[in-house]
């Protein structure tokens, strides 16, 4: 196996993973090196194996999957999250667009794969509270009330990703996490955004922790145009306005090699504090990046 | 290759029905309505027993500032608020309520009462009234409903003109008011809809009639104003040539023909705020100069009966004032009226002036005589 992937010049994929092996001192005991390099190749190989296959909905649109982009590779939309891919086991990804409000920054770790189901953990960092203050204001763009103030707020959020191909044109993702803030006093509850997807995103800034997961299918209709069907939903660890489910459908056109346009729909249920809404939107977004 | 073909033909067939019973059943980010279109109806389950009436009955109309009394709120009153809390909104609505039940108006015409809305705790005021009240039946048009206004932090908004009565309310209709144009089409996209609402009381042995309730544009500095009270002569026009008889009122946000003061730039001026000086833009503060409309209301005094008739309200202007939007000041300005195509009791309006903490208005009633069938 590893001479295979000599052949095929994969020395970079392979040197990631020959320090740790190299650092292993010969105190320990030979079983244990095997066992670890035994692991090591089993998890380089498979994540390989993936990688590399010609895959066109993975190269074209893995956010939102346990897929990685390719080391050096960066893609960013208008909305959709500036990531780029620092090697095959990490990707580092930041809202770009709302950056200067609300500073974040993510990491995507990739935990190998088994039996065709690739796993990932995610890993966010954000501080609202610039933001919170700006929007509650006197006037137009006033979100949120002037009469309320906000403390440092900074939120941590946590999944684990697995996605499984189906068959040579589709992918199934599903992931799993939790949503908390470390933050001072906690916020007036009346000083929401009292809107569907904004509201559920923010809940876990004033009160409880929010567990959220999600299933994703994204298949191709051709080499060009893919399409994806989402479902996620939100617990928030309260009595009440704690439930929201979304649906999302899109359809992303690969209009060049490093240029692609999405559009499609979310649609919301939740218990806000108006009582229980649907809400339906629109999506759509410019995602351009490396070449592919 | 089958099975995929099968797959995403069923997502699509699927997405097609599910998109349209969405995009149906779905809210925009602001409701705009149709020039007519049926009102909202709220019954009590529990009614209230209703005795037959004599030879009138009282009729109120009263804005009541969503129950926040002479709250600070920044809209309007220079103050610093903007969300009240549920206990401060259930406070206001119990002393709403308690003045209701002093005055026992059998027909309530109310202006700016909110169903669900950020800034006052979600709370559906209308609901509230109606369980706490005698009165066994409503009905309402939304005045301002966006699903978030992005501004001021006011978020969700619904309030509404509603009409209760102890006697059953019938073709109850919202009617829209032209829209101000002396704004920009983002901000009145998100603004009011102010809008009357009409509805048949049927009192058993009694000729029905209709009560009209309107609120009209408090800071229009164009014509809107102007073209919504003719809009409102028109539909009491239309109910006098149908042969009805109509009780008729609401805030209509001018002052009677005849007002010794006519300017309250400087009454409604808040800190910060300079008018009437050379350099000044604008020379007045918005809403606050009724000079300019002091003609406006007289159709309605020439062709129909105020429950304050002119020359009564001329000879003492101050016994008659509705407004203010001084915090802790006594009215000074007349907004709020009743009119009638029939005949109100003589010598049986009273403009509540002593409600003066309960909302920037007072309520006025008067009792409206009834036809025998």
């Amino acid at each position: 196996m590893l001479s295979l992937y000599l052949k095929e010049n994969k020395f970079s994929e392979f040197e990631y993973f020959k320090e740790p092996v190299l650092n292993l001192t010969i105190k320990e005991s030979t079983m244990l090196r095997i066992s670890i390099l035994y692991i090591l190749l089993f998890l380089s190989e498979t994540l390989i194996i993936a990688q590399n296959l010609s895959f066109p909905v993975r190269d074209r649109w893995s956010s939102n999957t346990a897929y990685l982009l390719p080391a050096g590779k960066w893609e960013c939309g208008i909305f959709q999250p500036l990531r780029y891919g620092l090697n095959n086991k990490l990707e580092i990804h930041s809202s770009a667009i709302i950056l200067p409000l609300i500073p974040n920054a993510g990491i995507k770790i990739a935990l190998g794969s088994r039996n065709g189901f690739v796993f990932t953990s995610d890993h966010i960092l954000s501080s609202p509270t610039i933001f919170l203050k700006l929007v509650s204001r006197k006037g137009i763009g006033g979100l949120i009330s002037p009469e309320f103030d906000f403390p440092l707020i900074i939120s941590i959020s946590n999944s684990i990703i697995v996605s499984k191909p189906i068959g040579s044109e589709s992918l199934f993702s599903g992931y799993a996490g939790f949503l908390f803030a470390i933050r001072g006093d906690k916020p007036n509850p009346q000083s929401t955004i009292d809107l569907p997807l904004v509201y559920q995103r923010m809940a876990h800034f004033y009160e409880g922790i929010t567990f959220r997961t999600g299933i994703s299918y994204k298949g191709a209709f051709s080499k060009k145009l893919f399409y994806e069907e989402g479902l996620q939903t939100f617990i928030v660890t309260r009595s009440k306005n704690n439930f929201f489910t979304e649906n999302s459908g899109n359809l992303l056109w690969a209009a060049g090699k490093a240029i692609r346009i999405k559009g499609g729909y979310i649609l919301s249920y939740g218990k806000y504090p108006f009582g229980t809404h649907w809400q339906l939107w629109p999506s759509i977004d410019l995602v351009f990046g490396s070449r592919i | 290759m089958k099975s995929g073909f099968v797959i995403k033909t069923v997502l699509l067939i699927l997405l097609i029905p599910v998109t349209f019973f969405i995009i149906h059943s779905c809210e925009m980010p602001a409701t705009n309505f149709d020039d007519v279109e049926d009102a909202i109806f709220y019954t009590k389950d529990q009614k209230a027993d209703v005795s037959q009436p004599d030879s009138t009955i009282r009729v109120m109309t009263w804005n009541i500032r969503f129950g926040i009394g002479r709250g600070l709120w920044s809209i309007d009153a220079c103050g610093d608020r903007v969300i009240f809390t549920e206990a401060e909104i259930l406070e206001g609505l119990n002393n709403i309520v308690d003045r209701i039940n002093l005055v026992q108006p059998d027909v309530l015409l109310l202006q700016e009462v909110h169903i669900n809305s950020t800034c006052s705790a979600y709370i559906d005021e209308l609901r509230w009234i109606l369980d706490h009240s005698y009165f066994n039946y409503a009905v309402y048009g939304s005045s301002w409903k966006s699903q978030f206004v992005p501004s001021d932090g006011l978020g969700r908004m619904d309030e509404c003109n509603a009409i209760l009565s102890r006697w059953p309310i019938t073709e109850a209709k919202r009617i829209q008011l032209v829209l101000r144009m002396d704004e920009g089409s983002l901000v009145r996209y998100f603004d009011n809809r102010y809008c009357m609402v009409k509805a048949k009381i049927e009192i058993p042995d009694v000729e029905s009639f209709y009560a009209v309730n309107i609120h009209t544009a408090a800071f229009a500095t164009d014509d809107t104003k102007y073209n919504q009270l003719v809009r409102f002569k028109e539909e009491l026009d239309s109910i006098t040539q149908s042969g009805s008889r109509f009780v008729a009122g609401g805030d209509l946000n001018t002052i009677p023909p005849g007002s010794d003061s006519t300017d309250f730039c400087f009454e409604d001026m808040c800190p910060g705020e300079s008018f009437h000086q050379p350099a000044d833009k604008p020379q007045h503060k918005d809403g606050s100069n009724y000079a300019p409309e002091s003609k406006w209301l007289v159709p309605f005094y020439t062709s129909y009966k105020c429950a304050v008739p002119l020359g009564i309200y001329q000879s003492d202007q101050q016994a008659y004032f509705t407004h203010t939007t001084r915090p802790a000041h006594f009215w000074d300005r007349t907004l709020d009226y009743l009119f009638t195509n029939y005949r109100w009791r003589n010598g049986s309006v009273t403009t509540h002036q002593e409600f003066l903490y309960d909302s920037d208005h007072a309520p006025v009633s008067a009792e409206f005589v009834l036809e025998r069938k």
